[in-house]
C-alpha cells in the first residue's frame, strides 16, 4: 500500500476523523491506525494552505536574492577564495536550514521552499563561479550542470518544485546541446530524460511534474525534428505524436485506475497539443505551394533514421497504450469510440504532414482532411464532457468547433452577410448546446 | 543516520562538487600555468559588450595570422604555438595538431578549437562587474592597440584568463 500523504488530503482526513468516530463510521482503533498511517499528529504546527506555500516560497526567493545581491555588492573587494567560500556557505545554509525545518521542526512547506530556493541558488552559483574564474564555454553546459544537481536533489528531498526546476533546466540543456552537437547518441536524450522525470513524478505523486514532463517530451522531440530534419512537416508530425501519447497515457491512467489522479490533466494536455496543432495547420496557407524547409544550415542528412527513432518509439508506446485500453474488459463501448476517434484523428494528421511535406502544389484534399481531423478532436472533447460530466471538456470542445467554423469563414468568405449568418448560427448553436448540456447534467444529478 | 538524511546530504555534496567542478580546470591552470601576455586584436565593435562579459579576440584567434595555417575540421582541437618577443608579448608562430613536446623555453603551446573563421581558446569571455562594464568597453574601444591580457597556460596547453591591462589600467 502506498498511502496518499499530500498535506491537503491529510488535513481533510484529520478534520473529518473525529466526526466519523462519533457517528460510528470508523472505530476508535481504526481512527488510531489511520492517524498513525497518515502521520496526522505531525500536521499541527503548520498551516496547510496553498497561500502559506506560496508565501514561504516567495520569502525564500527574496531571501536568496537579497543575500546574493549583498555578495554581489561587495564583489570587487572580496578575494577569490572568500567569494567561493561565501557562495558555498549560502548554498549549504539554504539546504540544511530547509531540511532541518522540514524534518526536524515539522515545518514541511517552509523547509520545502528553502530547499527549492537552495537549488535556485545552486544555479546562480554556477554562473558566478564561471564569472570568478572567467570560464568560457557553451551556455547550455551551465544548464546541464544545474539540471543534474537539481534532479538528484529533487529525488533526495522528494521535492516536486525542485523536480520542475530540474525538468526546465534539463530541457533547456537538451535544446542547446542538440543544436550544437549532432552526435547520434543525442537521439536518446528525450527518452532518457522523460523516463527519469516520469519516475520522479510517479514517486512524488506529483500531477504537475507528470504533466510538465509530457510537455517537456513534446518540446524535446519537436526540437530534434526542427534541428535535424529542418522541415515543418516533421515538426507537425512530431507534435501530433507527442499529443497522442500524452492523451493515451492520461486515458490509460483513468481506464486502468492506475494513479488515476494523473489521468485527466495528462489527457487534457494531449488534447490541447493535438487540437492546437490541428488548428494551426487547418489553414489552407500551409498546404499551398509552400516550402516546408526551416533553416537548412543545421540539417544533418545522415544518418536520418536515427533522429526519428525517439519519435517512432514514442509512437509505438502510444499505440501500445491504446491497444491495452481497447482490450480492457471494463472499458465501455462509448469510451472505445472516443479512443478510436482520437487515434484516427492523430493518424490522419500525421499522414497529412508526411504526404504534404513531400509534395508541392495546392493540396486541397489534405487541407480538408486536417480540418476534419480537427473537428473529430473537438467532437471527442464534447463527448468526454457529456460522458464524464466534465464541463471544461464540453466547453473546450464546443469553443474549438466554433473557432474552426469562424476561422474558415474568415479565411474564405468575403461576404459580410454570409459571415453574419454564420456567426449568428454559431452563437445560437452554442447557447442551445449549453442549455441542453446543463439540462443533461441536472437530470443526472436528479437521478443520483 | 536515517537513509533519507544520508541521501539528502549526498545530494547537497553533489551540488557542492558540481560547483567546485565548474572552475576546477581554470583553477588548476592558474596554479600551475606559465605567464603569457597576449595582444588584444580588433573585435567587432558592435559585439564587444555581450551581457555580463566583454568579448576579446587575439592575434592567435585569426587563422590567417599563422604562417602555416592549415585547414582543420570544424571544432577540431589544435595547438597554437606562440613565442615570446623582446617587448614581452607572445606572437603566433604555427598551428599543430598534437601537443608538441620539448618546446624551447621561449615558446608555449595553447590548446584551442578550430571554428573555420576563428580559433577559440576559452579565454575570450572576460566577466566584469556591472558598474565597470561600459567603462571597460569604452576603454577597449578607444585604446585597443594597447590592450593586453595576461593568461596562464598549463602543461596540457589549457589557458586561463587572469587580467586585462589597458595602458596602466588593470581590470580583473
Amino acid at each position: 500500500m502506498n498511502p496518499n500523504k499530500s498535506s491537503s488530503f491529510r488535513s481533510s482526513l484529520k478534520q473529518e476523523l473525529p466526526a466519523w468516530v462519533q457517528e460510528g463510521i470508523v472505530t476508535e482503533d481504526a481512527a488510531q491506525r489511520l492517524t498513525s498511517l497518515y502521520e496526522l499528529d505531525e500536521l499541527r504546527t503548520e498551516s496547510s494552505s496553498l497561500l502559506a506555500a506560496v508565501i514561504f516560497t516567495l520569502g525564500g526567493l527574496l531571501l536568496g536574492g537579497g543575500l546574493m545581491s549583498f555578495v554581489a555588492a561587495n564583489w570587487e573587494v572580496l578575494p577569490t577564495l572568500v567569494k567561493v567560500i561565501l557562495l558555498l556557505l549560502l548554498l549549504l545554509a539554504f539546504h540544511l536550514a530547509g531540511y532541518w525545518l522540514w524534518h526536524k521542526k515539522n515545518w514541511p512547506r517552509l523547509g520545502h521552499a528553502l530547499v527549492f530556493t537552495g537549488s535556485l541558488v545552486f544555479g546562480a552559483n554556477i554562473g558566478l563561479m564561471a564569472q570568478i574564474f572567467h570560464v568560457s564555454g557553451e551556455w547550455y553546459g551551465a544548464f546541464g550542470a544545474w539540471a543534474l544537481g537539481s534532479l538528484v536533489m529533487a529525488y533526495a528531498a522528494r521535492s516536486w518544485m525542485t523536480g520542475l526546476l530540474a525538468l526546465v533546466t534539463a530541457v533547456t540543456w537538451f535544446q542547446g546541446i542538440s543544436h550544437s552537437h549532432p552526435s547520434s547518441w543525442m537521439a536518446a536524450g528525450p527518452l532518457v530524460l522523460t523516463a527519469v522525470f516520469l519516475l520522479l513524478a510517479w514517486q512524488l505523486r506529483s500531477r504537475v511534474l507528470y504533466v510538465a514532463t509530457h510537455a517537456g517530451l513534446t518540446f524535446m522531440l519537436c526540437t530534434l525534428a526542427a534541428e535535424r530534419y529542418s522541415s515543418g512537416k516533421y515538426v507537425l508530425a512530431t507534435m501530433i505524436v507527442s499529443g497522442f501519447v500524452a492523451w493515451a497515457a492520461g486515458e490509460f491512467h483513468r481506464v486502468k485506475t492506475l494513479r488515476p489522479e494523473f489521468g485527466n490533466p495528462t489527457a487534457a494536455l494531449g488534447i490541447l497539443i493535438l487540437g492546437g496543432s490541428a488548428y494551426i495547420w487547418s489553414f489552407h496557407w500551409w498546404w499551398r505551394e509552400r516550402d516546408w524547409a526551416l533553416d537548412s544550415s543545421n540539417v544533418v542528412y545522415s544518418p536520418r533514421f536515427y533522429w526519428a527513432l525517439p519519435t517512432i518509439i514514442v509512437t509505438l508506446v502510444g499505440i501500445g497504450l491504446v491497444i491495452r485500453m481497447m482490450w480492457q474488459v471494463n472499458a465501455v463501448d462509448s469510451r472505445k469510440l472516443l479512443v478510436l476517434g482520437i487515434s484516427v484523428a492523430s493518424a490522419i494528421l500525421i499522414l497529412c504532414a508526411l504526404i504534404g511535406g513531400a509534395n508541392y502544389g495546392d493540396q486541397v484534399l489534405l487541407t480538408v482532411s486536417v480540418n476534419l481531423a480537427a473537428l473529430m478532436i473537438a467532437v471527442v472533447a464534447i463527448a468526454i464532457g457529456i460522458l464524464d460530466e466534465r464541463r471544461l471538456a464540453f466547453w473546450t470542445g464546443t469553443l474549438f468547433t466554433v473557432l474552426l467554423i469562424i476561422s474558415r469563414f474568415l479565411e474564405y468568405e468575403t461576404s459580410l452577410l454570409t459571415k453574419s449568418a454564420a456567426f449568428t448560427l454559431c452563437g445560437v448553436a452554442m447557447i442551445a448546446a449549453g442549455v441542453a448540456y446543463e439540462n443533461h447534467l441536472r437530470r443526472k444529478e436528479a437521478i443520483v | 543516520m536515517k537513509k533519507a538524511t544520508g541521501f539528502f546530504l549526498a545530494a547537497v555534496v553533489l551540488q557542492v562538487l558540481i560547483l567546485l567542478g565548474v572552475p576546477a580546470r581554470k583553477a588548476y591552470t592558474r596554479m600551475t600555468g606559465r605567464d603569457v601576455v597576449l595582444k588584444v586584436a580588433p573585435v567587432d565593435p558592435y559585439s564587444i559588450l555581450s551581457g555580463y562579459y566583454v568579448i576579446l579576440g587575439y592575434d592567435i584567434s585569426r587563422p590567417a595570422d599563422f604562417p602555416n595555417a592549415p585547414k582543420f575540421e570544424f571544432d577540431e582541437v589544435i595547438y597554437a604555438i606562440v613565442e615570446q618577443q623582446a617587448d614581452g608579448l607572445w606572437k603566433p608562430v604555427s598551428i599543430e595538431r598534437e601537443l608538441p613536446k620539448n618546446l624551447p623555453a621561449n615558446r608555449v603551446a595553447i590548446r584551442g578549437h578550430w571554428n573555420d573563421w576563428r580559433i577559440t581558446y576559452g579565454i575570450e569571455e572576460f566577466y566584469i562587474p556591472e558598474e565597470k562594464r561600459q567603462v571597460i568597453a569604452d576603454d577597449l574601444g578607444k585604446n585597443q592597440a594597447e590592450a593586453r591580457v595576461e593568461v596562464k597556460v598549463d602543461a596540457q596547453g589549457n589557458a586561463a584568463l587572469i587580467r586585462l591591462r589597458i595602458q596602466d589600467r588593470v581590470y580583473e
